[in-house]
């Protein structure tokens, strides 16, 4: 997709959200049908499972329509805003299972997957082509880290698990991969 | 725990990542609600870790999910809209949505039945009230007519494109919808086949002459569920 197009969408789903958050319900499903699809792609990844993405999905699009108001320009662009709002949901109602008990089975689906790598090649390279080149910088096992926690939802404890290291290896990938992250962002 | 730019500055990359979790993500959302300067930290990480989701595959969610978002925010409304989303394909749905007019489904008991009328029904503007076309189907010959009522002409030098929506796959196009005669069309025998499972038509805005692809071009204005009489 060209910049130019992603500028246009992107002043479409601005002039949609701005309709929304006057309670436009027109325009709400418009933005539905606008970025459903790519929204569901990425609650099914982090989820893993079809059922709860649809809840995350819903419970983001409701998000959305008592927020939109609250969305400005500093949020980022109105895509990853929602997209945002759609993640975090996700993560919520993940965590909320495990914490309930009735989400083992999601980790070792989660686990499962690792045996051909702990990361789809095609993310890892989508990844590495965002972010300016940044995660590049890092060393494999900070990336992958930093990746599984924002593709798949891991925690320290599940990556740790998936790694094969202490979670205070794991923690300490993490932060000093993301601080590098930022110092390359800012150069 | 004080609030110091370097905790600022790793928690916020952890809270948007995800891996910050239970008692400690709560209290950072605290911290996010009490300072202005660690709100500005998440939203740089949400604009720069969110570049990451712009990259996964899209998948279309099943229709029930929209259903229920309507079910939750209006639940008399969903009821209303069922039938139409319930075989209505995503990419009309966006188009429909996007239409300044509203869509309806209305039973309707027309005034003079024909003896051999099979399907019939409406096409109202839902936010005026207005009737716009009746129609309805002729079993004998199998011909599908549209008697405007308050229809006007279509604005911009457009023309209104009448169309069968079938439950799955592309819809067939029934013509340009002349406004101020009676339209009447022949049905194909597919077009009468796909009607007679989905009942279900649409009007749809396109250039002068009706669509150059052969599908909808432009927004969806009407969609009108048939009933039989």
């Amino acid at each position: 997709m060209t910049t130019a197009t992603q500028n246009l969408d992107q002043e479409e789903l601005m002039r949609l959200l701005v309709l929304v958050a006057r309670s436009d319900r027109q325009a709400f499903q418009a933005l539905y049908g606008r970025i459903s699809a790519r929204m569901f792609g990425l609650c099914l990844k982090l989820a893993g499972q079809q059922e709860l993405a649809e809840e995350a999905l819903q419970d983001a699009f409701i998000q959305i329509w008592h927020h939109a108001g609250e969305y400005h320009s500093d949020r980022g662009s109105p895509l990853s805003w929602m997209l945002t709002i759609a993640r975090y949901r996700t993560l919520d109602l993940m965590r909320s299972r495990k914490a309930r008990g009735n989400g083992s089975d999601d980790s070792v689906d989660h686990l499962e997957d690792l045996r051909s790598g702990p990361l789809d090649e095609s993310l890892r390279e989508a990844g590495a082509q965002q972010l300016t080149g940044c995660l590049d910088e890092l060393s494999d096992v900070q990336r992958d880290s930093i990746l599984l926690s924002y593709y798949r939802g891991f925690t320290h404890d599940e990556l740790a698990l998936a790694l094969s290291s202490p979670v205070g290896t794991v923690k300490s990938w993490i932060r000093r991969g993301l601080l590098a992250l930022k110092r390359c962002l800012e150069r | 725990m004080k609030k110091t730019p370097e905790r600022i500055e790793s928690l916020s990359a952890e809270y948007v990542l995800g891996s910050l979790i239970g008692r400690a993500r709560r209290r950072f959302q605290r911290w996010m609600m009490e300072s202005a300067r660690v709100r500005q930290e998440v939203w740089y990480w949400e604009q720069k870790l969110g570049q990451l989701s712009e990259q996964v595959p899209e998948c279309s969610p099943p229709a029930s999910v929209w259903r229920s978002i309507e079910n939750r925010l209006w639940p008399t409304v969903a009821l209303a809209s069922r039938s139409r989303n319930g075989r209505f394909w995503p990419a009309w749905g966006v188009l429909a949505s996007a239409a300044a007019l509203v869509m309806a489904i209305v039973l309707l008991q027309v005034p003079e039945p024909e003896p051999t009328s099979r399907l019939s029904g409406a096409i109202v503007q839902e936010d005026a009230g207005g009737l716009l076309w009746l129609v309805n189907e002729t079993a004998s010959d199998h011909q599908l007519r549209l008697r405007p009522v308050s229809a006007t002409s279509a604005e911009g030098g457009r023309d209104y494109e009448l169309w069968v929506v079938p439950d799955s796959g592309d819809p067939l196009s029934l013509g340009v919808v002349p406004v101020g005669d009676v339209y009447q069309v022949a049905l194909s025998d597919r077009a009468r086949e796909t009607l007679g499972r989905s009942r279900t038509l649409a009007v749809s805005l396109e250039p002068r002459g009706g669509s150059p692809t052969g599908l909808p071009t432009g927004p969806i204005l009407h969609v009108v569920t048939l009933y039989e009489q």
